[in-house]
């Protein structure tokens, strides 16, 4: 009899996660704010069939976390971009300006092999904007709407330079399916303002709807602080009703980071306690 | 044999990359070069492409391609670009389309010059309105002297609709058998305002017409027509008594489809000549060499699906021109015309029909 009730409470002991002085794995929070400069080459057939050029500007956040339910294997990434482009065309007698707001969540299968980490998983992303091409009369404004689901791929590299340790990454994401918003060819905005809203929601495949979105990166940590740099290629081309939309973006990436966790005031930090970080 | 199907798999990802790398290639831009031929072939190819009336107007648009690029010289300055341009446009027999450099605009203007004005604004305001009216925006109103009439002219759609000067007018004129609408030389502008306007003169929903756009670059390929729906102006006063709209050859674009929405109303009467036309909502684009381009490129159609690119005729028995003799002696025959109409019906409670007379004693 005693000794099923030692089973029982052990089973329990178990179940409740009462493990006495087992490791308790930490997952500090890899908070980056970001700035981002560069150049845009935009093409929207629905407003010009030239190719604008000029600059794009931006702010991003990023947070990267090692999951819960199996946090040394399992990492979260989530990224929200702020981004506007100014280009002209080719005369220099038109502006074209892109404004989108976009949201990505990661979650990628992480090995770890000393200095060396690995990544690959899958995303969803939502990328809202706006083009506005001011010299048009009743197709001034491309709209950009687009939901997609994808991989994410990774490869970082710890290293020191000059003492300081380092981080180097580069990290792509692809979406491969989804759905996007396009108008018709020759669709005015007016004519869906009246109500035709048939057709207006695209399946998405990277067949039309393409985009490869590269970060190549640096994390010089300085103490509790991390400088990011970076440069970042972005391709997009997308084809839905013979509308083409192509832009190509080169921008430079530089901002701040820092790793936080927070602990419960019951149970402070302890030496058995297992730190797991997403990225260093 | 690890090493093998490493290599397989280096290969298979290599290629599957590739593979996903060259699509957005299969994503065509056409290329135009910055010269005489480039911009030539990029204006008509968007034109090509885009404009909605090829085969309504008849127009053999790789005929006209021929016959202009023919006369494109090396070494012509580009006034005279402009110009072989331009001829190349009219071909379209189109108000909306123009080609717009930063020297000039150039601008089909057949649809009226061919026609008599048949408007002039000072004799409505020194003879009928005697100077004294209320305006707001592109619109003026008053009380037709002698009469029992109210007149409101709309000089541009451009010019948003004040519902609240709708309003106050309607109720100044209450007691007023009829109201005229003169939308004489009103070139048009934004379209949403004819649904505003029209809202103040029906009492339930009614078809504003169809519109369709083109699904490709095809000279055929367009979509299934639109219905569209224009609502009554819910919280504003409503003019249901009888309304005649006065147009000429100058009422265009919006003006032209808020008298081809009017016209079928059953207290309304459209009175003068036939309108200018304009029923394709126009589109923009743009050359390499900077100048851009407008054109129609989404047909507008009347509830009865007729296309109003040609104009809007008058009501039976309505079509009336401006007496040029009476003119002279500051009368204006199609606001006598329709003051007629109105006071007529008032008298007979009949059906709103045209008077036999046309309102103006020689």
């Amino acid at each position: 009899m005693k000794a099923r009730i030692l089973a029982i409470l052990s089973l329990l002991m178990i179940c409740f996660g009462i493990r006495g002085e087992e490791a308790r794995p930490l997952r500090p929070v890899l908070s980056a704010f970001t700035v981002e400069g560069g150049t845009a080459h935009v093409i929207e057939t629905y407003l010009s069939p030239l190719r604008y050029s000029g600059q794009r500007f931006g702010v991003g956040y990023e947070r990267m976390q090692a999951m819960k339910f199996d946090p040394s294997r399992w990492t979260m990434d989530l990224e929200v971009r702020l981004m506007c482009s100014h280009t002209l065309n080719p005369a220099h007698n038109a502006t074209m300006w892109h404004g989108s707001v976009e949201g990505r969540w990661s979650m990628m299968r992480t090995w770890r092999r000393g200095p060396w980490r690995y990544y690959a998983g899958g995303n969803t992303d939502l990328d809202l904007g706006v083009m506005y091409n001011a010299r048009n009369s009743n197709n001034p404004v491309a709209a950009k709407a687009a939901w997609t689901v994808g991989v994410t791929g990774a490869v970082a590299f710890n290293t020191k330079l000059r003492g300081v340790p380092v981080c180097l990454r580069y990290m792509a994401m692809l979406p491969l399916t989804g759905a996007f918003f396009s108008p018709a060819y020759g669709e005015l905005y007016y004519e869906i303002y009246l109500g035709n809203r048939h057709g207006l929601c695209r399946a998405a495949w990277p067949g039309n709807y393409f985009r490869l979105d590269n970060l190549l990166s640096a994390d010089l940590r300085f103490g509790g602080t991390v400088l990011r740099l970076g440069y970042r290629l972005d391709v997009r081309s997308s084809e839905a009703s013979h509308i083409v939309t192509r832009t190509v973006t080169h921008t430079a990436v530089v901002g701040v980071a820092s790793e936080w966790i927070s602990l419960p005031a019951k149970r402070p930090l302890q030496e058995t306690d297992r730190i797991i970080n997403a990225l260093y | 044999m690890k090493t093998q199907r490493l290599r397989y798999y280096i290969l298979g990802v290599t290629f599957v990359l590739a593979a996903l790398l060259s699509l957005p290639g299969c994503h065509k831009v056409e290329n135009w070069d910055n010269d005489l031929y480039g911009n030539f072939d990029a204006l008509w190819t968007i034109l090509d492409e885009h404009y909605c009336f090829f085969e309504d107007k008849d127009v053999d648009w790789d005929a006209v391609r021929t016959h202009y690029r023919s006369q494109l010289k090396p070494g012509m300055d580009y006034n005279e670009f402009f110009d072989v341009c331009s001829a190349m446009l009219d071909e379209l027999r189109d108000g909306h389309t123009n080609l717009i450099s930063w020297f000039d605009v150039s601008y089909y203007r057949q649809w009226w010059t061919d026609y008599p004005q048949n408007f002039n604004l000072r004799i409505v305001q020194q003879y009928y309105l005697n100077f004294d009216y209320h305006s707001s925006g592109g619109m003026i109103w008053g009380k037709l002297p002698d009469c029992n009439v109210g007149y409101l002219y709309y000089s541009s759609f451009s010019s948003p609709v004040n519902s609240s000067f709708i309003d106050n007018m309607m109720l100044s004129l209450k007691d007023c058998d009829g109201l005229i609408i003169d939308v004489r030389d009103n070139g048009g502008g934004d379209i949403d305002n004819v649904r505003k306007l029209v809202g103040h003169f029906i009492s339930e929903r009614i078809s504003g017409g169809y519109i369709r756009h083109k699904t490709g670059p095809g000279h055929s390929d367009f979509s299934e027509p639109y219905e569209f729906f224009i609502d009554t102006a819910e919280g504003h006063v409503r003019w249901l008594k009888y309304v005649v709209v006065l147009a000429n050859r100058s009422t265009f674009s919006a003006a032209n489809n808020f008298v081809s929405v009017m016209k079928p109303l059953p207290h309304v009467l459209v009175a003068g000549d036939t309108t200018g036309g304009g029923s394709g909502m126009p589109f923009s684009s743009e050359l390499p060499c900077g100048w851009s381009v407008r054109f129609s490129a989404c047909p507008v159609y009347d509830a009865d699906m007729n296309l109003t690119e040609y104009g809007v005729e008058p009501s039976e028995g309505c079509k009336v021109d401006m007496d040029a003799q009476a003119a002279l002696r500051g009368h204006d025959t199609i606001i006598d015309f329709a003051v007629l109409a109105i006071t007529t019906a008032a008298e007979e409670h009949g059906r709103f029909v045209a008077p036999q007379s046309t309102g103006f004693e020689h």
